[in-house]
């Protein structure tokens, strides 16, 4: 695969200095990874400064349409806020997904990233309003060892159930262990109910992570409001929907939904956030 | 991209014997059934990152200890009559959704397969599969072959019973093809100037979308395999599990329209000259209908593990 030209395309060598490279694939469960990166270059700035050809990655027999959008994938790297951070923004590979994060990697050696950050989402089956425990899966001892001081969530164990697969970021973590290279998944939990819509306790559970480790100063005033919109509309859901009201009061106090119970209430805030956002 | 050696035996023209899963996996169980039988021993595997999406994480206190990918594996025995190398592929290099291998991923790990077997000196390779046939499912199903040469389809139809030649289907022509890695490989090694073998299990139409094994075919293909090594298989594994099968088969037949197995039927009285294939509209009936006739099986609606 390493006979042809190289789909990695600097357009600018930005001043960095041995920055933390913050990956994220936009589209993933809740959207939350590209929220997450989008704010982030929003409140700091910044400009692609390297993109990778997705010729290799996707099928290309057609193109997507979303709300009536015509999307083409785009996969950059994004810096220039801060010497100390950089961002990849890209949607999941359909194809050739090594060779992607091993392109990713490469990038990364080129500008000397020192540790890489996946921000990826887990769907719960715990209400929106409960404590977001966020999980972190380490390339190394040492990296886990370099993040003692922060709330993550650092000695589980897991193995992935028969019929299921592992993640891209957890891919990717391995494709960064063959480089020596440090890198951590992050996992935030996000209700099953919002993976379809938004979850802006989550992203703020993830800006509130990096804004400790890379001390952005981040101002939380928007977010907050986000958070107190959603709550209000799911409460007021909940007042027309005695249904939902006692579904969501099962996930509160920790009981978990039949299936049924668990699609019904779904359907109903998805389709309620999303005429009210429309 | 490349091959991980176990061990650099030597071994005296090995023959290869491939495959990959495909259509009820026929030739992957019938291969791996010989592997076992035989007591073939590891040789080397095809590093799977460039191919593959993992299959399994394994994380202990936090950190990532392993990730798992579909096996592309190669084993290898000395017998009595001769060296043999076993291939088997856990999956095909598929993108996507698809079950079969298609393009540059395709052609890179087909090359590797070959790369391996001419290292060690193979001048033959078998792959098989499955051939989709207008048969019954109570009628013992025949071997389809299709080699890269005439002398070799010859040789093996007259040599060993129960096998014919893929042109010798009714209705379809002198052409045909044989998707996947199960027949690129052998396209592949027919270029290299490899000797190539195909071994296609029979498996009536009305069941090849039926997601089970289909052991009563696999066995027919160990059979030949058996057969050309010169060798003694025990079948009684597969003959269990054909058993576990066939009891789930007849739970769907029994509940096919009256039409269609009326056409179905006929091809057991008289097989393949007056056999009458069920139609496009049959066809399309059984595929919607699949999930229906495996749940109300009662009893019949488990699957063999």
């Amino acid at each position: 695969m390493n006979d042809r030209p190289s789909p990695l395309k600097f357009l600018a060598r930005p001043e960095l200095d041995n920055p933390a490279l913050i990956v994220s694939w936009t589209g993933d469960t809740g959207g939350l990874g590209g929220r997450v990166t989008d704010h982030l270059v929003s409140v700091l700035g910044g400009r692609p400064f390297c993109e990778i050809e997705p010729v290799e990655f996707w099928p290309f027999d057609g193109v997507a349409v979303e709300k009536s959008v015509i999307q083409f994938p785009e996969v950059r790297f994004v810096a220039g806020g801060r010497r100390d951070l950089a961002v990849f923004q890209s949607p999941p590979p359909a194809l050739n997904w090594y060779r992607l994060l091993d392109l990713i990697l490469e990038a990364a050696q080129q500008v000397n990233v020192r540790e890489i950050y996946a921000v990826g989402a887990m769907v719960s089956l715990a209400a929106h309003t409960s404590p977001r425990q966020v999980l972190a899966t380490f390339s190394s001892p040492q990296i886990k060892d370099t993040l003692v001081g922060y709330d993550l969530g650092r000695g589980w164990d897991f193995e992935t159930p028969p019929g299921q697969r592992p993640t891209l970021n957890s891919f990717l973590v391995w494709a960064a262990q063959r480089r020596n290279m440090a890198a951590v998944a992050l996992w935030v939990p996000v209700p099953f109910y919002l993976v379809s819509s938004d979850d802006p306790r989550a992203r703020r559970r993830v800006l509130s992570f990096f804004d400790e480790r890379f001390n952005l100063g981040l101002d939380y005033a928007q977010l907050d409001a986000e958070v107190a919109d959603q709550d209000a509309r799911i409460a007021s859901i909940r007042a027309s929907s005695p249904e939902a009201d006692q579904a969501l009061k099962k996930l509160e106090s920790g009981d978990t939904l039949s299936q049924e119970e668990s699609q019904r209430l779904a359907a109903e805030i998805e389709r309620a956030l999303s005429d009210k956002s429309g | 991209m490349g091959v991980r050696y176990f061990i650099e035996p030597k071994l005296d023209k090995p023959d290869l014997i491939a495959s990959w899963p495909g259509i009820c996996n026929i030739g992957l169980v019938a291969t791996d059934m010989l592997r076992v039988q035989i007591g073939a021993e590891p040789l080397a595997e095809i590093e799977p990152w460039d191919f593959f999406y993992p299959k399994k994480v394994v994380i202990q206190g936090g950190v990532l200890r392993s990730l798992d990918f579909p096996g592309s594996t190669f084993y290898y025995a000395r017998l009595k009559t001769k060296d043999v190398i076993v291939f088997v592929g856990e999956e095909q290099p598929a993108d996507g959704a698809r079950l079969y291998a298609e393009g540059r991923k395709a052609y890179q790990i087909a090359n590797l397969v070959l790369d391996v077997a001419e290292r060690f000196g193979c001048r033959r390779v078998y792959a098989s599969g499955a051939a989709v046939a207008l048969s019954h499912h109570t009628l013992p199903p025949r071997v389809r072959v299709a080699a890269g040469s005439e002398a070799l389809n010859r040789e093996i139809r007259t040599t060993y019973a129960n096998t014919l030649l893929m042109s010798e289907r009714r209705g379809r022509g002198d052409t045909g093809s044989i998707t996947g890695l199960n027949g690129l490989l052998l396209g592949m090694a027919k270029k290299r100037g490899l000797e190539a073998v195909c071994l296609m299990g029979e498996i009536p139409d009305y069941l090849s979308t039926v997601p089970l094994p289909y052991p009563r075919a696999s066995r027919s293909v160990l059979d030949v395999l058996a057969r050309i090594l010169g060798i003694t298989v025990d079948f009684g594994p597969l003959e269990a599990m054909a058993a576990q099968v066939d009891e789930i088969i007849t739970g769907i037949y029994d509940k096919l329209p009256p039409e269609i197995r009326e056409r179905v039927d006929q091809r057991k009285a008289a097989l393949q000259p007056a056999a009458e294939a069920i139609t496009e509209e049959d066809e399309k009936w059984i595929s919607e209908h699949i999930d229906e006739l495996f749940k109300k099986g009662g009893g019949r609606n488990e699957r063999p593990t």
